[in-house]
C-alpha cells in the first residue's frame, strides 16, 4: 500500500519531472531497505526518515540500468555527492532527477551539519545550520599528545569491517581496497593501525561531503565524522577548497598555477 | 641513556635532490647518519601512503625532496607535491602526530650544501621532537 | 623465491676506510633470499665486474644488488654485466653506500656502517620484488640541431655537416661567430679570428646537409631522444624541426660592471671586449692598465672566467709589440695562464716591461680622475705600498656570465643550470658535454667559460656524441612507464587529470571503464602512481610494492637495533 509520501513523490517523479524510476528507501517486512521502483508501480511503504546515502546505491547498479532517467531524493549531501560522481563521469547526469529533501532539525543536530539545505527543496522544511561539532572544540584544546591517546583509543576499536568505505558514497574504489592489502597498511589485521585511518583519511580529504555515512556505519563508534570534518577544514584553509562542486577540480591533481610557493630559487 | 638518534626515511628525485645528495657527497660534506634515501624518479611519485605507512610504522621523520619549482624533469610534476604534501602533514596533525615529521623541500643537483643544510636542520628538529610516539603504541 | 646476490664495494679506500665492509657483507647474507654476499675492491674495474658475472653464473642468480656509489653514474656498467650474465637489466638494484653513506658520513664508521647495512636491506628488499622489463626501441630522425651560431656551436655544426648528418644551426642573431665577432685576434697564437670563423661559415655554406637559420629563436622543445621537434621562430615565420639530437652553444656574454672603478663615468674606463674593438680598428692606446677579476672570485661570483687573464696577457702584447714607447700595467689577484703556450705570453709580457702589480680584495684598485688624464691608484700587496699610475685607458676585465636568457632556455630543454646560471652537464668525468636527459648536449661557454681551443674541442665532442643515436638509426627508450591494472582501476579519472604528458585516458572495453596509459607519451615521472587511490597505477621498476618494502625493511632494522 502506498502512503501519503509515496503518492506525492510519484507525482514528482514521474509526472512533473519525467523520471523513469525512483530509487527510495522504502519498509518491507519490518526492514527498512533501499528500493528501485519503476514507473507505475507501487511505491510502497516510504520512508525518508533513514538517513541511508542512497547515491552508493546508486553508483552501484548504475551500471546496470543503461537506460531511462533515475529519479533520487536528494539531501544537500547526497547532491553534492552526486556532484562528484558527475564529475566523474560515473554517471550522467542528464539521466538523473533530484528531488531535493531538506533535512529535519534533529537530523542536521546528529550530522553536526553546516549545510544542511538542498539547492532545491521539494520536501521537509529547510533548518537552520547546526552549530558546529562539539567534540571539535574539545579536540582543539587537547595537547597533541592527548590528541593521539584520543584517536589511537578509537582507531583500536576499528574490526576492519570495511562498513565505513562500503557505505561512504564518494570512496569509489569498490572491490579491491587499498587498505586490504598489507602494501600500506603492515600492521597486524585487527585493529588495522593508524596507517589505515590516515590513508583513508588522505584518500577523502579532496572527496568528503560530510555526509556522515561512515559514522553511522561504524559498529565501534569511532567519531569519523568529526576527523572528516576536521580534514575539510584543513583543505579549506590550504586549497580554499570544497568538495561537492561539479565544476571544481580537485587541487591534488592540478599545477600551481601561478600560485607562488616561494620565492624561487635565486640559486639556480 | 644514549642520544636519541632518530630514522628517518628520505625521497630524492632522480634528477635533482639525489644528485644533490650526490654533489654532497662528492663535495664530503659531513651530515648526520639519520637519512635513508629512496630515490625515486619524481617526487610527484611519492605515494602519501608511504609516508602515512612509514610515520604508522614507527620511522622517525620522512623528508621528501624535489627539484625546485619551475625545475621539475616533468614540468610541474613537483606541483603536485607540493599540494599533496601539505594535506599529508594535516593528516598528521589530526590524529595528533607532530606535522614536523613530514619536510617538504627543494634541493637542486647543484645545491649539495642545501641537501646538507636541509639533512642537517631536519635531524635537529626531529632530535628534538622525539622518537615517534608510534613506537611506543602497543597495538 | 629470488636468489639475490649482493655485491659490495671497497671503492679501493673511499668506502672502506668508513664503512666496515666485512660487517657490512656479513650482514648482507642474513638477509631474506641472499644467496650470496660479496665484496670487491673496485666493482667497476674490470676484475670486479668479471667476478660479479662469474658470481652470478656459478649461483644462478637473479637478482643484483651492489652497494657502491651512485647510479646516476654506475648503474649502466653493472646493468651491462647482468645482462652479460645472462640476468635482464631491471632485476638489478644500485644501493649507494659512498656519496649518501661514506662520504658524508667520514667521521662516524660505526654509524656509517649501520647505516649501510640499512640501506642494503632496503636495497635487497625492493631487489626480491623486481621483475624483468622489456625495453622498445624507436627510430632516430637523421637531423641534428645546434643552437647558437658561436664558434662552438659552428664548430659542432660543421662538423655533424661533414659526417653527412643534416644539420640546422640556429642563430638569434644576424651574424654568426658569436664573441668572437668582436675579438680579431686569437691567444695564444695571435690568429686571426675571422680566418677561423670564415673557414667555418664556408664549410657551412658549401655542405648540402647545413641549413643555418639567422635571426632565429627556439621557442618550443617537445619529444625525446631521437624524436624532438624543435619550433624555431625567426623573421615571422614559424618552422618545427624534427631532429634527432639537440646541441646547445648559446656562449656566454661579458659581464658588465654597474658602477665600478668609473666605468660609465669616465670614457677612459672600458671593458675587454670594448679594447677588442679598438684594437681591431687600429686605435692602439699609448697607456693602458688592466684590472683584472671586475666582477669575478667575490661573494656572489666566487668563479674564475678563465679567460680573461689571458685576453689581457694578449691585449697587453699587442699594445707593447706594436708601441714600443707604450706603458702598460696589470693588477692582478692571480695571473691565471695555463698551458704553457700561454704561460710564454705571460714571460714575454713580463720581458717587454708589462708591469705587474698585485692586489687583493680587501684593498681594491681605484681610478681616480687627474687634471691631465686618469690615475688608477693601487695597494701593491708584494711592496707594501700605494702605487698611482697614470694611464690613458683602463680596460676592465670582467668575467663571462651566463647569458639573460639562458634560464629560459633550459626551460624549453628541460635541462639544468647551475648557480651561476651555466648549463650543468650530467658529469664532468663520465658524462662531459652531455646533459642528464637523452640526446641533448652541451658544449662552450655556455657550459663554463672556455678558451677558443677549449670551444673546439667540446663543439666537436659533442657533435660526436650527437652522432651515435644518429648513426644507429635507432634509441632504445626506458621501460620505467606507467600502466594501470584494469581489474583495480576504478576508472575515477585522478590519474588522467594528474598527468603532465595527457598519457593517460578512460577506455572503455566489455562494459569496463579504466585508465589506460599511452606508453609513447608516458615519460614515467609517476605522477599518476600518487594521485591513484586504489594502488591500480604502478611505476615500473618503482612499484608501490617495491617501495613499500624498502620501507618496511627501514623499519624492520631499526626494531632490530633497538
Ligand atoms: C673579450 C674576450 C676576449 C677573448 N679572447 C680570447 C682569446 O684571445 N683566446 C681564446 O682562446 N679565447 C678568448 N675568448 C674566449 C672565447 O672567445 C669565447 O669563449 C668563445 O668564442 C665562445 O664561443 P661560443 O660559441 O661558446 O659562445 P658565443 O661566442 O657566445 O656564441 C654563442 C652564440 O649563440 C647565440 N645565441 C645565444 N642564445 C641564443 C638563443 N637562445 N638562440 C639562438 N642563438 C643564441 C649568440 O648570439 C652567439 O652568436 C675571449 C672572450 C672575450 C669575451
Ligand atoms: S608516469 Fe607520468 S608521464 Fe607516465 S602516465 Fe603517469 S603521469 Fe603520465
Ligand atoms: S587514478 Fe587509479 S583508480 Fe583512478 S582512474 Fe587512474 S588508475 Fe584508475
Ligand atoms: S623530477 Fe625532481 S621533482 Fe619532479
Amino acid at each position: 500500500m502506498v502512503n501519503d509520501l509515496g503518492r506525492k513523490l510519484a507525482k514528482l517523479a514521474f509526472e512533473e519531472r519525467g523520471a523513469d524510476m525512483l530509487l527510495v528507501m522504502r519498509e518491507e517486512h519490518g526492514n527498512v531497505v533501499p528500493a528501485m521502483v519503476p514507473k507505475g508501480e507501487d511505491l510502497g511503504d516510504v520512508r525518508l526518515d533513514i538517513p541511508y546515502q542512497l547515491i552508493t546505491i546508486l553508483e552501484n547498479i548504475y551500471p546496470w540500468v543503461s537506460k531511462g532517467r533515475i529519479a533520487i531524493i536528494t539531501r544537500r549531501c547526497d547532491e553534492k555527492a552526486l556532484a562528484e560522481l558527475v564529475k566523474r563521469k560515473y554517471v550522467d547526469d542528464k539521466r538523473i532527477v533530484r528531488i531535493g529533501l531538506a533535512c529535519s532539525e534533529d537530523q542536521i543536530r546528529r550530522c553536526r551539519c553546516e549545510d544542511p539545505v538542498p539547492s532545491k527543496v521539494d520536501l521537509g522544511e529547510p533548518h537552520a545550520a547546526a552549530k558546529g561539532d562539539e567534540l571539535i572544540s574539545r579536540l582543539e584544546k587537547m595537547s597533541q599528545q592527548e590528541r593521539l591517546e584520543f584517536w589511537a583509543g578509537q582507531f583500536k576499536k576499528c574490526n576492519k569491517c570495511f562498513g565505513c568505505t562500503l557505505n561512504c558514497p564518494v570512496c569509489f574504489c569498490d572491490d579491491d581496497c587499498v587498505l586490504e592489502d598489507r602494501t600500506f597498511v603492515a600492521e597486524p589485521s585487527v585493529p588495522p593501525g593508524l596507517s589505515f585511518h590516515m590513508i583513508r583519511s588522505y584518500h577523502m580529504i579532496d572527496k568528503c561531503i560530510e555526509c556522515g555515512e561512515c559514522e553511522r556505519s561504524c559498529p565501534a563508534e569511532i567519531p569519523l565524522l568529526t576527523m572528516r570534518k576536521l580534514l575539510a577544514k584543513d583543505m579549506k584553509e590550504l586549497f580554499k577548497f570544497r568538495p561537492g562542486d561539479e565544476k571544481t577540480v580537485s587541487p591534488l591533481n592540478t599545477t600551481l598555477e601561478g600560485e607562488q610557493l616561494e620565492d624561487g630559487c635565486d640559486e639556480c | 641513556m644514549a642520544e636519541f638518534s632518530p630514522t628517518i626515511l628520505a625521497f630524492c628525485c632522480n634528477w635533482c635532490s639525489y644528485a644533490g645528495a650526490d654533489l654532497a657527497g662528492v663535495s664530503r660534506l659531513q651530515m648526520p647518519p639519520n637519512i635513508h634515501i629512496i630515490r625515486v624518479m619524481c617526487s610527484a611519485s611519492v605515494k602519501p601512503e608511504y609516508v602515512l605507512k612509514a610515520i604508522s610504522g614507527g620511522v622517525d621523520g620522512v623528508l621528501v625532496l624535489g627539484c625546485h619549482i619551475g625545475d621539475c624533469h616533468y614540468m610541474t610534476g613537483n606541483h603536485r607535491t607540493a599540494k599533496r604534501m601539505p594535506l599529508v602533514q594535516k593528516v598528521l596533525k589530526e590524529v595528533g602526530i607532530d606535522e614536523k615529521r613530514l619536510r617538504l623541500d627543494w634541493v637542486s643537483a647543484s645545491e649539495g650544501e642545501k641537501f646538507q643544510k636541509v639533512v642537517t636542520d631536519f635531524v635537529d628538529e626531529v632530535k628534538q621532537l622525539g622518537p615517534n610516539p608510534m613506537r611506543g603504541v602497543k597495538w | 623465491m629470488a636468489r639475490v646476490g649482493v655485491f659490495v664495494c671497497h671503492c679501493g679506500l673511499n668506502i672502506a676506510s668508513t664503512v666496515d665492509i666485512e660487517k657490512v657483507v656479513a650482514y648482507a647474507r642474513g638477509l631474506p633470499d641472499v644467496v650470496v654476499a660479496e665484496h670487491n675492491l673496485y666493482s667497476c674495474s674490470e676484475e670486479g665486474l668479471s667476478s660479479i658475472r662469474k658470481s652470478i653464473e656459478k649461483n644462478k642468480l637473479d637478482r643484483v644488488v651492489v652497494a657502491a656509489c651512485t647510479p646516476r653514474t654506475h648503474e649502466p656498467l653493472f646493468r651491462k654485466t647482468c645482462e652479460l650474465a645472462g640476468v635482464n637489466k631491471y632485476l638489478f638494484e644500485f644501493v649507494n653506500i659512498r656519496e649518501h653513506c661514506a662520504w658524508i658520513h667520514i667521521k662516524e664508521p660505526l654509524s656509517a656502517t649501520d647505516k649501510a647495512e640499512k640501506l642494503i636491506a632496503m636495497g635487497v628488499a625492493k631487489a626480491r620484488l623486481l621483475e624483468p622489463q622489456k625495453e622498445t626501441e624507436s627510430s632516430v630522425i637523421p637531423t641534428a640541431v645546434v643552437i647558437g651560431g658561436g664558434l662552438t656551436g659552428l664548430t659542432a655544426a660543421a662538423s655533424l655537416a661533414a659526417q653527412g648528418i643534416d644539420t640546422h644551426l640556429i642563430e638569434r642573431e644576424e651574424k654568426l661567430g658569436g664573441v668572437l665577432g668582436d675579438v680579431e685576434v686569437i691567444s695564444p697564437e695571435f690568429s686571426k679570428s675571422g680566418d677561423l670563423i670564415g673557414q667555418l661559415v664556408k664549410e657551412l655554406k658549401g655542405s648540402r646537409h647545413a641549413k643555418v637559420h639567422l635571426g632565429a629563436k627556439v621557442v618550443a622543445v617537445s619529444g625525446f631522444i631521437g624524436n624532438f621537434e624543435v619550433t624555431v621562430e625567426g623573421k615571422g615565420k614559424q618552422e618545427k624541426i624534427p631532429a634527432g639530437a639537440i646541441i646547445l652553444a648559446t656562449g656566454a656574454q661579458e659581464f658588465m660592471p654597474k658602477g665600478e672603478y668609473g666605468f660609465k663615468e669616465m670614457p677612459e674606463v672600458v671593458t675587454q671586449l670594448e679594447l677588442e674593438r679598438r684594437l681591431a680598428s687600429g686605435n692602439v692606446p699609448r697607456r693602458a692598465v688592466f684590472i683584472q677579476c671586475v666582477g669575478s672570485r667575490q661573494p656572489g661570483r666566487e668563479y674564475c672566467s678563465r679567460i680573461c687573464c689571458n685576453a689581457s696577457l694578449k691585449n697587453a702584447l699587442r699594445i707593447v709589440r706594436t708601441r714600443p714607447d707604450s706603458r702598460v700595467s696589470i693588477i692582478h689577484r692571480d695571473i691565471m695562464s695555463y698551458g704553457t703556450a700561454s704561460e710564454r705570453l705571460y714571460r714575454e709580457a713580463s720581458d717587454r716591461g708589462v708591469v705587474f702589480l698585485r692586489y687583493g680584495l680587501e684593498r681594491i684598485p681605484k681610478v681616480v680622475r687627474k687634471k691631465d688624464g686618469v690615475v688608477v691608484e693601487v695597494y701593491d700587496e708584494t711592496i707594501d705600498e700605494m702605487v698611482d699610475l697614470d694611464t690613458d685607458l683602463v680596460v676592465l676585465a670582467t668575467p663571462m656570465v651566463s647569458r639573460e636568457d639562458a634560464r629560459d632556455l633550459g626551460k624549453l630543454l628541460k635541462v639544468p643550470l647551475d648557480k651561476y646560471g651555466f648549463f650543468l652537464e650530467a658529469h664532468v668525468k663520465l658524462r662531459p658535454v652531455e646533459f642528464a636527459t637523452d640526446g641533448v648536449f652541451i658544449a662552450g661557454s655556455a657550459r663554463w667559460p672556455s678558451s677558443v681551443t677549449e670551444c673546439m674541442g667540446q663543439g666537436l665532442a659533442a657533435a660526436a656524441k650527437a652522432s651515435i643515436p644518429i648513426r644507429r638509426g635507432k634509441v632504445v627508450v626506458e621501460a620505467i612507464t606507467a600502466s594501470a591494472d584494469p581489474d583495480r582501476c576504478a576508472a575515477c579519472g585522478n590519474c588522467v587529470i594528474a598527468c603532465p604528458y595527457e598519457a593517460i585516458e578512460i577506455v572503455e572495453e566489455h562494459g569496463k571503464r579504466y585508465a589506460k596509459v599511452n606508453e609513447t607519451k608516458c615519460k614515467g615521472c609517476g605522477t599518476c602512481v600518487a594521485a591513484c587511490p586504489n594502488d591500480a597505477m604502478q611505476q615500473r621498476g618503482f612499484t608501490s610494492q617495491q617501495l613499500s618494502s624498502m620501507i618496511d625493511a627501514l623499519i624492520k632494522s631499526t626494531e632490530e637495533e633497538t
